[in-house]
């Protein structure tokens, strides 16, 4: 299944899939929080957050393999960002200023990457209501976690089709031109889907706002 | 006719033509009756899925009917008619609106009440599951009727019941397989416990196995039933009556096994007889 990298851990059974969510989250956001306020003089616990976190993380039993594809995805984006500082006076300082960012935006990654991957992201979505965010935001993430899948579905399914009707080698230019009429066919067929969604909604009595059962 | 029990859904003179401009409905009129289950048959393209749409007043067609052969006058989308209502036309309030459910004309104002009586089940399911959980979504339709928490919990837990599925409360639905995603979205629709079933394509995609349990859920079910479809041997076991759409427009209504019979019919409108009515095997066609 295309899309199972959001649930591939979440629906396990330690001690930290045990804890209640809202401590989790509570959790997760104070790590975030006192690594992002903590002055940059304050170095040690800088790491001794980060080691809180790589504790969470084995105690969950979460690969190294699956943490280390994480980061390649992430870890770009923050060099990048976090260069441009010593860029900026011409690599003659901000070194300290880089590698702040740098730790920083990991522990604070690895702290979320723990909270999702303990918690199934419904019971993480109704405990984020319990601790007050608002339902609108709360019924558009529940949409996109459901709509993700579905969405990742088709997108396979289109580019099967496609596969299956191209022969031979193509150009760079011929492969470009095929993957954006994808994205935006893919774009059509998912408002013509919100469409018939809403109409299912209004179908059983919806009215505008959304009811849970929490 | 004079005995026939009060009607659950009448549609007169119904027509309705899509905003690009072509005519889907034309002059389309039927009545269905309590615990009837009428089945609703015609080559793709027919307007079944919009005859559909129109029941809870997700489209609102207009109400006319065209003079001889002449189509063009049908309204565009939107029911015009639902401004002359409101400005209290009040002696003929009813006969303006071309569908009405249980006595109540489809417009705006009454759709809180259709929309609890009427439950449509659509072609893909994944349209029609849109919560996180199974339990969220069968419970969607019964929190929106404002029913306390331990009625829409009892609920759930019936209407999955009712389809098989006791104990699916903490599934996801991209866990399901298509025929359990099918039923759950069955089940979201019983838990409103509407008095009319609009059922489209209930069988489409569904292996032998599921729909035989489909088949089996619907004889159960107590509201009056609908059923847009295609699978024509599914139709002769499960409805009374059938209706025949070609070209937006009625062909022909009758008793299933007359309609469906009736080889000269189908074949003009891209239908064919099933075989169970062919080889008069009677297999199948239960007592409701």
């Amino acid at each position: 299944m295309p899309g199972d990298f959001l649930d591939r851990y979440s629906l396990g059974n330690t001690v930290c899939h045990r804890l209640p969510p809202t401590l989790k989250i509570v959790l997760a956001a104070a790590v975030i929080a006192g690594c992002a306020l903590l002055p940059v003089a304050y170095w040690p616990a800088h790491g001794c957050l980060a080691c809180l976190v790589f504790v969470g993380l084995s105690l969950a039993e979460i690969p190294l393999s699956y943490l280390v594809h994480r980061l390649a995805l992430f870890l770009p984006l923050v060099l990048v960002t976090a260069l441009s500082v010593p860029l900026s006076r011409g690599f003659a300082g901000g070194w300290e200023i880089a590698a702040t960012v740098v730790i920083r935006s990991l522990v604070a990654f690895l702290a979320a990457l723990w909270l999702v991957s303990t918690t199934p992201f419904d019971r993480l979505l109704a405990a984020m209501s319990r601790l007050g965010m608002p339902r609108l935001f709360s019924a558009l993430l529940a949409f996109t976690y459901r709509y993700i899948y579905v969405l990742f579905d088709e997108l396979a399914r289109m580019k099967t089709a496609q596969r299956a009707r191209t022969f031979g080698k193509r150009s760079a230019w011929q492969r470009w031109t095929a993957t954006t009429r994808l994205v935006g066919l893919l774009l059509i067929r998912a408002l013509n889907r919100a469409v018939r969604i809403h109409g299912a909604m209004v179908s059983r009595g919806w009215r505008g706002d959304m009811r849970t059962l929490d | 006719m004079s005995h026939a029990p009060a009607p659950i859904l009448k549609v007169a003179h119904l027509s309705y033509r899509y905003p690009v401009g072509q005519i889907a409905l034309c002059d389309v009129n039927f009545v269905v009756g309590v615990n009837e289950i009428v089945g609703l048959v015609g080559p793709n393209g027919a307007g079944k899925t919009t005859l559909l749409l129109h029941l809870n007043g997700l489209l609102l067609g207009t109400r006319l009917a065209p003079r001889n052969g002449e189509t063009a006058s049908v309204g565009t989308a939107g029911y015009v008619g639902a401004a002359q209502n409101a400005a209290g036309a009040d002696s003929n309030n009813e006969s303006r609106a071309p569908v009405e459910v249980l006595g109540m004309p489809v417009i705006p104002e009454n759709f809180p009440e259709i929309r609890r009586n009427v439950g449509v089940m659509f072609q893909d399911p994944d349209d029609q599951l849109f919560c996180p959980t199974v339990r969220d979504d069968v419970a969607f339709g019964p929190l929106n009727l404002d029913f306390p928490r331990d009625e829409v919990l009892r609920r759930v837990a019936e209407s999955l019941a009712s389809v098989g599925l006791a104990g699916f409360e903490d599934r996801r639905p991209h866990e399901l397989s298509f025929g359990e995603k099918r039923r759950v979205c069955l089940a979201g629709v019983l838990a409103c416990e509407p008095s009319l079933l609009a059922l489209d394509e209930p069988s489409s995609n569904l292996d032998p196995r599921s729909r035989r349990g489909l088949i089996e859920i619907l004889k159960k079910c107590p509201a009056a039933q609908i059923i847009a479809s295609h699978d024509l041997e599914l139709v002769v076991e499960l409805c009374s009556r059938v209706i025949v759409l070609d070209q937006g427009r009625i062909q022909a209504d009758g008793p299933t096994r007359e309609i469906l019979g009736n080889e000269a019919l189908m074949a003009r409108h891209g239908l064919e007889v099933p075989l169970s009515i062919r080889y008069g095997l009677e297999f199948g066609k239960g007592p409701r």
